[in-house]
């Protein structure tokens, strides 16, 4: 407990909890129509007392829309990354576990999913399936999932081989037992990390995919789709642009933050 | 030669699988290609005569066939959208790519390797906290987020560089270096933090090796020992993990030549996939991946050249 007192994970994991407080209260007290309320006469101003990031080209109020946004972007990098871990989890553990020809032939087709760029694979699985918020999700989550099973693998088999392992085996424990009982729980503390780090990218990736219209469609509002939609202001309003940037900065910077801490504690020899 | 041979098998086998997976995702996904060009609202007719052109009524057999088939002998037909043979397309969008791939490489790797050494060398130092906490701010920020910040300063405000647009660089090789720059320092800057991350990691594990602590008894100058010696067994990982960085960066693209309408791979592959120009969705997604794949095999050969060590095994 006490190597996550650095200054690193305190801040990181203070600024987590406040960005992911704001995610799922900022929808419950901020009424909806703060952030869609629109006035024609108050476009594009820059920030002040009344509008704290400004407006943007249609009078709103960028503070709650950035807010409101939070939650979209969280929600969706979240869902993402627990279904690359839902399905990578049990591929990396059986690949790992299992070895010779299943791992042979599962790893070959993980690396050759790892040829395609995610963003790319995350992309044409959205651009294919039609672009909404559910589509957004599963496109990323299968677009991280053969990193994440690539890495569990690994773990996996090297946890297989440790004395303990050889034990169990010796004393008749089945195979659903050992992977139950003695790889998952020591695979874990890896997962924890990887979900950490693969949720800051998936944050990326979601504000990525909607600034290219093939993530969150409005009305609905995230991050990316808000610096989409300041491209065509960036001359007179660049506030528009670098309001909705910044929370996607900082939401990153703390997850990674974090993330590193989390790695030096649970993942020793990693760092 | 047997590992040349078994690499080479490795990649025609990979190859195949990189085809099998890019024309499974772009086919099986549900939604009809057809319907997606036309519209919802298209009279059937005009449907069934898409469907037929395209040749979607055929079995995903007989069409992953014809598609592979027609890849072999170089024909990869004709784009939807833009009316051209796919093949031309894509020679010269991969050489405008090329360009800005190489370029933000190069500006990576000429600023990560010192701020990484420097890191290293002043570990747990002010030297070691800047470096790392401006690392760790450009892993976080978005590569379209440096983008817009990029114009927004060195064209919109300085007016220094072009803040979109693609020169070819056989025609005019200064304008294609000036309106490939930005895009490439978009890029470049993510890679830079991430680069400069591992460089400090590699060099703090060696400075702490043995024979580092032999040069320097030797008397060796303390840049020596870091440079020589520190650096030189560290190319091996950093070399790797830049490699790895190319699929990032082919991903990257998508983003950055969009934003700087720099019509490479990136924006074309946006392009095809906006307008569900199947045909272009699914050569590009294969060039892209297979271009990542061969770097990949290419720096492996060169760690080979770099590390004896490895060619003794």
């Amino acid at each position: 407990m006490k190597r996550f007192l650095t200054p690193q994970g305190v801040i990181g994991f203070t600024l987590i909890v406040l960005i992911v407080g704001i995610g799922i209260f900022a929808p419950l007290v901020i009424p909806a129509d703060m952030a869609t309320k629109m006035k024609m006469t108050m476009r594009l101003k820059p920030p002040s007392i009344g509008y704290p990031f400004g407006t943007d080209q249609l009078g709103r109020d960028i503070f709650f829309r950035v807010l409101l946004g939070a939650h979209t972007s969280l929600g969706i990098a979240g869902a993402a990354v627990a279904i690359s871990v839902l399905i990578g989890l049990p591929l990396g553990i059986i690949s790992g576990y299992a070895r010779g020809a299943v791992d042979n032939v599962l790893m070959r087709i993980v690396d050759t999913l790892l040829s395609f760029p995610a963003l790319l694979l995350a992309l044409t699985i959205s651009a294919m399936l039609g672009p909404s918020i559910p589509n957004t999700i599963i496109a990323i989550g299968i677009a991280f999932t053969p990193f994440l099973a690539r890495i569990i693998r690994g773990e996996a088999l090297r946890v297989s081989a440790m004395p303990y392992v050889e034990a169990a085996r010796a004393a008749g424990t089945n195979d659903a037992a050992m992977i139950w009982r003695h790889i998952l729980p020591n695979v874990l503390p890896l997962v924890i990390v990887q979900a950490t780090i693969s949720l800051a990218f998936a944050i990326l990736a979601e504000a990525g995919l909607s600034f290219l219209g093939l993530g969150t469609q409005p009305p609905n509002s995230s991050w990316g789709l808000m610096i989409q939609a300041s491209r065509d202001y960036l001359d007179v309003a660049p506030w528009t642009a670098l309001a909705p940037g910044a929370a996607v900065a900082l939401t990153v910077l703390a997850l990674n933050m974090f993330g590193d801490v989390l790695r030096d504690v649970l993942d020793p020899r990693a760092s | 030669m047997t590992y040349l041979l078994n690499r080479l098998f490795s990649i025609v086998l990979t190859l195949w699988l990189i085809s099998v997976i890019t024309f499974a995702v772009t086919s099986i996904l549900p939604g009809d290609v057809a319907m997606m060009i036309l519209g919802t609202q298209s009279n059937p007719t005009a449907l069934a005569g898409l469907r037929e052109q395209l040749g979607l009524n055929d079995s995903l057999v007989a069409q992953y066939g014809r598609w592979i088939g027609g890849m072999v002998v170089g024909d990869f037909g004709h784009s939807l959208v833009f009316k051209e043979p796919i093949a031309d397309l894509m020679a010269q969008k991969m050489k405008a790519s090329a360009l800005i791939v190489v370029m933000s490489m190069a500006i990576a790797l000429v600023c990560a390797v010192p701020l990484g050494v420097w890191a290293a060398v002043h570990r747990k130092k002010w030297q070691d906290t800047v470096s790392s906490s401006a690392a760790l701010l450009g892993i976080s920020l978005p590569d379209f987020f440096w983008g817009i910040v990029l114009i927004l300063l060195f064209a919109r405000t300085l007016g220094w560089f072009p803040s979109s647009g693609f020169v070819d660089p056989s025609v005019d090789f200064i304008g294609a270096a000036r309106h490939a720059f930005l895009p490439a320092l978009a890029l470049g800057l993510g890679l830079m933090a991430h680069l400069t991350r591992v460089t400090r990691s590699t060099m703090t594990g060696i400075l702490n090796q043995e024979f580092i602590r032999v040069a320097r008894a030797k008397g060796l100058s303390e840049g020596s020992v870091v440079w020589s010696y520190g650096l030189r067994n560290a190319v091996g990982p950093i070399m790797t993990v830049a490699g790895l960085q190319i699929g990032y960066l082919f991903g990257s693209i998508i983003v950055v030549e969009t934003l700087f309408n720099y019509t490479g791979m990136g924006w074309i592959t946006y392009q095809a996939l906006l307008n569900r120009d199947v045909p272009l969705i699914q050569t590009s997604v294969f060039f892209i991946a297979a271009v990542v794949m061969l770097t990949n095999f290419v720096v492996d050969l060169l760690y080979l050249l770099v590390d004896p060590r490895i060619r003794m095994q």
